[in-house]
């Protein structure tokens, strides 16, 4: 009797330790996926981001001042290369070559102060038209800003473009710098905006229209600008004001 | 060292998820009436990071993939055993994972930081922290 109840103990010792071990084994089994996951993880992750940044046109051409374009565009309405209200008495009109230096200097300077004092507030709007004097890359530059434009992402572009611009005429105005542009300004379907802007009888025909328009104005240099509004002699053309003083009186005179 | 108990892990895990769905909610809400979220301090690093093509995977806004992640998670700390266990831990993997290549993004290619991703972010990484320390302290284990 008593013999009987030793080997049952033994048994259900082999047992239990039989199973203990197995436990232990599954245990060190469900551990060792884990870790291969969190391995598998972290090449991901790397993988990724070696991916992201050899994508982005040799890794070395990050743009500067993207923040600094959307925080100072944010909450402004756009449409096309209009910034401002709709409804805003005054237009202001800014005719630009977005390989041209002068111009971007304006863009960092005055042309921001103006759309803090009065874009802003929603007294007037900027409309931005292209007014190429440098070279046919001043026409793809500006096509590509037009079609930003019909994203609601023209101004961005602009902005961006000015503050990341190149040498004039260089050849730096290429797929791939307007490409990061427009990813930078947040232009959200970038095969649409690859196929308008190249659209022949769309955004590129708008620059030469807008070209000519600047010529039979008698502009001669970018930026030159120009506003309309209820009180104004019609369009007056302002040219190239040295500060935003003078184009912000321009505006309360216009409206 | 000794894990803390597996009912403590799971209780603060179920909080963490719950509230990680409100944020990636409120991301995926924000987004789909055309706008983004709104940044609590000012400033445009949401609408940056919004208006990324960044922000959409596969046509899809990646705060709906988030909801689906801390629906996931929440489901695994509710639940008991090896299956919730590694379950757990393999999706906040994947979720902290991706957060950190998100956050890679919004630092080095969007140059714009987004309060409501980073909370997120966040939120995922204490998910991972609470289900890796439960996978390892207790599967294997009685539930």
């Amino acid at each position: 009797m008593s013999g009987k109840s030793a080997r049952e103990e033994r048994r259900e010792e082999r047992l239990r330790t039989e199973s203990e071990g197995d436990k232990q084994e599954r245990r060190k089994r469900l551990l060792q996926i884990g870790s291969a996951a969190a391995f598998l993880v972290i090449v991901a992750v790397a993988v990724a981001v070696v991916i992201t940044q050899s994508s982005s046109d040799g890794g070395d051409t990050s743009l500067e001042d993207v923040a600094l374009v959307n925080q100072e565009l944010q909450g402004i309405p756009q449409s096309g290369l209009t910034l401002g209200e709709q409804s805003a008495k005054v237009t202001l009109f800014e005719f630009g070559d977005l390989q041209c230096p002068v111009c971007k200097s304006y863009a960092e300077g005055i042309v921001p102060e103006v759309i803090d004092s009065q874009v802003r507030s929603g007294e007037a709007k900027i409309e931005f038209r292209n007014f190429r004097i440098i070279s046919q890359e001043s026409v793809t530059a500006g096509a590509a800003a037009l079609a930003a434009g019909q994203q609601g992402r023209g101004w961005n572009f602009i902005e961006l473009f000015y503050r990341n611009q190149g040498i004039e005429a260089s050849g730096y105005v290429s797929d791939e710098f307007l490409t990061e542009i427009a990813k930078g300004a947040g232009v959200p379907d970038i095969a649409k905006w690859n196929k308008n802007r190249k659209d022949q009888a769309g955004s590129l025909r708008e620059v030469q229209r807008s070209t000519e328009e600047a010529q039979r104005l008698g502009l001669t240099g970018t930026p030159s600008f120009a506003v309309a509004g209820p009180n104004s002699d019609g369009f007056e053309v302002l040219g190239t004001p040295g500060d935003a003083g003078t184009i912000e009186r321009a505006i309360e005179g216009a409206s | 060292m000794k894990a803390p108990a597996e009912g403590t892990l799971r209780a603060i895990a179920t909080f963490v998820a719950t509230f990680g769905i409100g944020v990636a909610t409120y991301i995926a809400i924000a987004d789909s009436g055309g706008g983004s979220p709104v940044c609590l301090a000012g400033g445009g690093g949401c609408e940056a990071v919004a208006n990324s093509t960044y922000s959409h995977l596969l046509g899809v806004n990646v705060a709906v993939f988030g909801i689906a992640g801390y629906v996931l998670l929440l489901a695994a700390s509710l639940l008991r055993g090896d299956a919730a266990r590694m379950g757990g831990f393999g999706i906040s993997l994947v979720g902290f994972g991706y957060s950190v290549y998100l956050s890679y993004l919004e630092l080095f290619k969007i140059e714009a930081i987004c309060q409501w991703c980073v909370a997120s972010a966040v939120l995922m990484t204490i998910l991972f922290g609470l289900n890796a320390v439960r996978m390892i302290g207790y599967v294997g284990r009685e539930a």
